[in-house]
């Protein structure tokens, strides 16, 4: 580990005057998992450390760390913890977002481990995580994992570079219409669309979102239709303490015994948190029959273009859609 | 009076009133509070960190190495060329250099610094790739297995010609094979695999080395033998054994990758002592966790062909198996002994493994070398073939397996796991084609008792002040050989365990074994009752000294309490009797003297069995597999301590479940580098995994040694993942034949299995 400054601002003025001098050599640490995990790796050398969490008390920083919800409506501050997330009872429209957070790592990582943070770590390919190897998005001429092993790589919409987007959050989220919201200075923050604040690898290598050096993310705000509900499941290799294979993310609402506002996020298969259209499209304002439900799995997996040793994704993934659609509809699984 | 000579010492009959109870280990209080020293805590004034550099490619030539950068770094106080130019590098991590500072942080900075220029030449890493036409030559010269006290001591040594990197080891035949294959009414075959995997001990591989002037040292070691330690680091400096101390006190983890000095794919003793020598203080060397999992050791993979074959009486009359394996740049890539000696009574059986050579870290002994991979082959083809010719697998394994105690134990499985309510809910739901589907499966473990004879000098004392005490220099890595130690003394005079005090964990405290091939128990338990029981003689004799009463008339009574005549004295009364040396006995073991209750293969001693049924629940949809319930029925001689006998089994279960559904090394094709060289991507098995576990123990008496003990710890992991295959057969209908079974693979089974069944 490079010497470093550590900064404890004690306001979100503070952190913007740190951040404003010096944008590209500073780095923020909220909960420190992602940081630290890939500082140790030398992936990052941070000159600066920002240490978001002291600014939280402030009265200028009380969108970072406050989690607020109606029954349409929920504002989860960028310092709001996966644990406080996963803990704290939500109206049901948001279910999804909850089962995203409280699957998430282990519960020691959840409890240090924050909203902001989780949507903005950086990949877990482990081409990116490896300290001798020079893949794609360290600057490295290919994408390593396309020629190597991409056990765990994309399937949908990959390339230049095919990592997976890390965050279970972002899969829940991106299930609802929203904003992040934004500060680059201090005052009025600036609101990105969910739907564009995440970005693959064909506009930006240097990062997954769209936020530039020196910009904090305070939250982001959600909001889901009346009667709205949702839900979030997962499958992995282990059932605790593991990334998951594939996830994905359903919001939707029933009405007249047809389905309405239908949105599918699959997540782990996609460089950026992917919005299955195909199935949303199969679903939207149908009857939700046993066999539509299976129809709309396989949509859901249509463009898929596999690596040569993902191909496994697919097939899991549409179980998983499959079985989720069962659970959110309410259609009896079989048994 | 009883006959404390090691030899004809009359073994242990009927129940104990402490040998076999369920004692907490001894050791606990300390883990538990954090107490324990481990290698690690131990901090020599002075003590300087190591680090060494490592190659970054697979293969190559060292052509110059250049260590001034790291000489210069202020706070470095030896550098050491490791490689030297000319060197062949067969694998990524391989030692080329290391330097020693006065802070880990600064050594690592250091070997940062160090600039190795190695000539890469082509690599390969896969097992096809190892064996095509024109493959990269791993080695040139001939080859030198490797072996440790981790492996099976009884092994056929030895291995064939090398051609290309393929090394054709020893082979076993029974019988005519081809004939009966020929003949047979009904023949499987099919490919089974298994990945490589990793020990992953929690504690890295880990050492200090103080010297003590020019010809002596002290070594504190993470090891699984403190003497091969010792016996190592004295032939590397030219030191005479007696003048090298070796000590760990804690342990945490080996499960056969730490024997000897160094690790099996880095010279962790040279380096640190010869640091710690250069340095003139003392030095640790402990390894980071990508060191640990990419050139500690691992379990070699496998590729099984295996051909079995049923007459029309539903009688299996001929095995073989045909196995390539790659155990890196290591040897011993082999299947352990399943099939060529589980099922005597299939009359025709060969086995046929190699080790290819591939450029990754060297395979070495893992819990029960080759055995896993053998079982996971061998048990899921019986039962592929089971259900082609409509026999129940459990049926089918009793009626070809000549082992009295492993017979019982599948009889008593049946019965605990309610095998055929299971079995027949498995058919149901799979005829309802059920979304989500349990399933059976039985396995079974065979392994020996290699406890020795002499290999262990334990000393017992007991004090004026009527403490008593053991002495041997065993290691304790977490079998709980401490608490045996302290339970077969207390048994012995008397005492309750907690008045029982050993001292054990290093080389000053006599000779004793390693803890490979499950041989701890069985050879240092039975000298702590030999020398007990001399202990115990010669305090009788004290006392009728002391006392002018005839020897005959002095005994030792349940509870410690010495008749004396007519009178009775306490222990500690009893005691103060001695003069001030007290007293102090030695005992060795003598050699096995019984191969009861059946004969390991080779004769001379008994075979230890072991059977294991798994349930398993799969969700067709998604193919997760969960294993929900593990029945265990294992027998190990006279139980020590049902504690930690129970504790042994369910950690053998939890690795065997790793195994069967999540571990696995993964390597990068291109640049030969383990991409999972940590414990998040190489997915050990957690609480998420932990099934309803049901250990029984079939008592065994057995003659064999003077405590009547034999070993647990490796027959425990044998055949959990062939259980947990089988089942998984059992839920799907479909084999799931490569390991580990990950959603994934049951998916593609299922997949391929109804396009199969499609006309
Ligand atoms: C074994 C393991 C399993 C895991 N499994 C999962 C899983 O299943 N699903 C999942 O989603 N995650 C998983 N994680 C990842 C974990 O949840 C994330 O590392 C964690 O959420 C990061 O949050 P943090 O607050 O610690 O972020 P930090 O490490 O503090 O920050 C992460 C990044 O975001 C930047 N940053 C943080 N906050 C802000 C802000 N407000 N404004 C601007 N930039 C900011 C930082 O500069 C940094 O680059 C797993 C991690 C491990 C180790």
């Amino acid at each position: 580990m490079n010497p470093f400054r550590l900064v404890r601002p004690r306001s979100l003025a503070d952190a913007h005057a740190v951040l404003g001098a010096d944008p590209r050599g500073t780095t923020i640490r909220a909960g420190g998992v992602d940081l630290m995990d890939r500082w140790k790796e030398g992936i990052d050398r941070p000159a600066t450390v920002l240490d978001l969490r002291t600014a939280a008390a402030a009265e200028d920083a009380r969108a970072l760390a406050s989690l607020s919800a109606t029954a349409t409506s929920l504002a989860v501050g960028a310092l709001v913890t996966l644990d406080a997330l996963a803990e704290t009872p939500l109206p049901a429209a948001f279910a999804a977002v909850r089962a995203a957070a409280g699957q998430a790592a282990n519960p020691a990582i959840r409890r240090q481990a924050t909203a902001g943070g989780n949507l903005l770590q950086r990949p877990r390919c482990w081409y990116f995580r490896h300290p001798d190897l020079a893949c794609l998005k360290k600057g490295g001429s290919r994408c390593l994992a396309a020629e190597g092993n991409n056990r765990y790589n994309a399937v949908l919409g990959g390339g230049p570079s095919y990592i997976v987007h890390p965050s279970s959050l972002a899969t829940a989220l991106v299930a609802f219409d929203g904003h992040a919201v934004v500060q680059a200075s201090p005052g009025r923050p600036k609101e990105i669309p969910l739907g564009e604040f995440f970005v693959g690898p064909t506009e930006r290598l240097d990062a997954e979102t769209v936020l530039r050096p020196g910009e904090i993310l305070l939250g982001v705000r959600v909001s889901a239709p009346a009667g709205a509900r949702s839900a979030y499941d997962a499958v992995r290799e282990r059932r605790l303490y593991d990334w998951p294979l594939v996830e994905a993310a359903v919001r939707l609402r029933v009405e007249a015994a047809t389905l309405r506002d239908v949105r599918v996020v699959l997540g782990q298969v996609a460089p950026i948190p992917w919005r299955a259209r195909e199935a949303e499209a199969v679903l939207e304002g149908r009857r939700p029959t046993p066999e539509r439900l299976a129809e709309a799995a396989r949509a859901a997996f249509e463009g898929a273009r596999p690596l040569s040793d993902n191909h496994g994704k697919i097939a899991v993934g549409r179980g998983l859609v499959r079985r989720l659609l069962h659970q959110v509809t309410g259609v009896p699984l079989p048994a | 009076m009883t006959e404390t000579d090691g030899r004809t010492l009359a073994p242990w009959r009927g129940a104990l009133r402490v040998v076999g109870a369920p004692i907490d280990r001894i050791d606990g209080p300390a883990k538990v509070s954090g107490r324990a020293r481990y290698t690690t805590h131990v901090t020599p004034p002075g003590l300087l960190h190591a680090a060494v550099a490592r190659s970054k490619v697979a293969a190559g030539t060292v052509r110059a190495l250049d260590l001034s950068g790291a000489e210069r770094l202020p706070g470095v106080r030896a550098v050491l060329a490791v490689a030297v130019p000319g060197q062949k590098i067969r694998f990524a991590g391989q030692d080329l250099a290391a330097v020693a500072a006065t802070t880990p942080e600064i050594a690592r900075a250091a070997v940062a610094r160090i600039e190795v220029v190695v000539e890469p030449t082509p690599h390969v890493v896969t097992l096809d790739g190892a064996m095509a036409d024109g493959a990269p030559r791993v080695h040139e010269d001939p080859v030198q297995a490797r072996r440790t006290e981790g492996d099976d001591p009884t092994e056929v040594r030895g291995g064939g010609r090398v051609t290309g990197n393929v090394r054709p080891l020893p082979a076993f035949e029974h019988g005519d094979p081809d004939r009966a294959f020929a003949r047979a009414a009904h023949v499987h075959e099919a490919v089974y695999e298994t990945p490589v995997v990793l020990h992953s001990a929690l504690e890295p591989h880990a050492l200090t080395v103080a010297w003590d002037g020019d010809d002596a040292m002290t070594v504190w070691a993470s090891t699984q033998s403190i003497f091969s330690v010792r016996d190592e680091m004295a032939s590397i400096f030219g030191l005479s054994p007696e003048r090298v101390t070796v000590i760990c006190e804690h342990m945490g983890g080996g499960f056969g990758a730490k024997f000897g000095a160094s690790a099996p794919g880095s010279r962790m003793g040279f380096i640190a002592g010869t640091l710690a020598r250069k340095a003139g203080a003392p030095v640790r060397l402990a390894l980071d966790r990508r060191a640990e999992q990419e050139v500690t050791g691992n379990r070699p993979s496998s590729r099984q062909r295996v051909r079995v074959a049923a007459d029309g009486r539903g009688r299996v009359v001929a095995l073989e198996v045909v196995s390539h394996g790659t155990a890196g740049v290591g040897t011993g890539a082999g299947v352990g002994r399943n099939a060529a000696h589980l099922y005597e009574k299939i009359p025709h059986r060969r086995v046929r493994a190699h080790d290819v050579f591939t450029h990754a870290g060297p395979g070495t002994a893992m819990r029960a070398p080759g055995h896993p991979q053998g079982a996971f082959a061998l048990e899921l083809a019986l039962d592929e073939l089971a259900a082609k010719i409509g026999a129940d697998p459990l049926d089918l394994r009793i009626a070809h397996d000549r082992h009295p105690v492993r017979r019982r134990e599948y009889e008593l499985g049946r019965a605990r796991f309610r095998w055929d309510d299971r079995r027949a809910r498995a058919r149901a739901a799979r005829a309802a084609g059920a979304r989500v589907r349990t399933g059976a499966g039985v396995a079974a473990s065979i392994w020996g008792d290699f406890g020795r004879a002499k290999a262990a000098r334990v000393t017992v004392a007991i004090e004026r002040d009527g403490s008593v005490h053991v002495r041997n220099g065993v290691q304790d890595i977490g079998g709980g050989i401490a608490t045996v130690l302290a339970a077969v003394v207390a048994e012995v005079l008397g005492r309750p365990v907690e008045r029982v005090h050993v001292r054990y964990g290093a080389s000053t405290l006599g000779r004793s074994v390693g803890s490979g091939g499950s041989q701890t128990t069985s050879s240092v338990a039975p000298a702590a009752r030999v020398a007990a029981e001399r202990a115990r003689r010669a305090l009788l004799e004290a006392v009728a000294e002391a006392t002018g009463t005839p020897p005959g008339a002095v005994t030792l009574e349940a509870g410690g309490t010495v008749r004396v005549g007519p009178r009775r004295l306490s222990f500690e009364d009893a005691c103060r009797l001695l003069d001030d040396d007290g007293i102090e006995a030695v005992g060795q073991r003598g050699p096995t003297r019984s191969d009861a209750p059946y004969p390991f293969p080779g004769g001379g001693r008994p075979q230890i069995g072991g059977v294991q049924f798994a349930a398993v629940e799969v969700d067709t949809w998604t193919g997760e597999v969960r294993c929900t319930h593990l029945t265990a029925v294992h027998d190990c001689g006279r139980v020590m301590n049902a504690k930690a006998a129970e504790s042994q089994v369910a950690g053998g279960i939890m690795m065997g479940l790793g195994f069967a559904l999540s571990e696995q090394r993964q390597v990068d094709p291109v640049h030969g580098r383990v991409l999972n060289a940590d414990l998040e991507r190489y997915k050990l098995p957690g609480f998420g995994e932990l099934p309803e576990i049901d250990v029984h123990f079939v008592p065994v008496e057995t003659d064999a040694n003077e405590t009547g003990s034999l070993g647990i710890g490796e027959p425990a992991t044998i055949p959990t993942a062939a259980a947990v295959a089988c089942a998984v057969f059992d839920a799907l209908g479909v084999p799931v034949r490569t390991l580990p079974i990950t959603p994934d693979r049951v998916l593609a089974a299922l997949r391929d299995g109804r396009a199969e069944a499609a006309p």
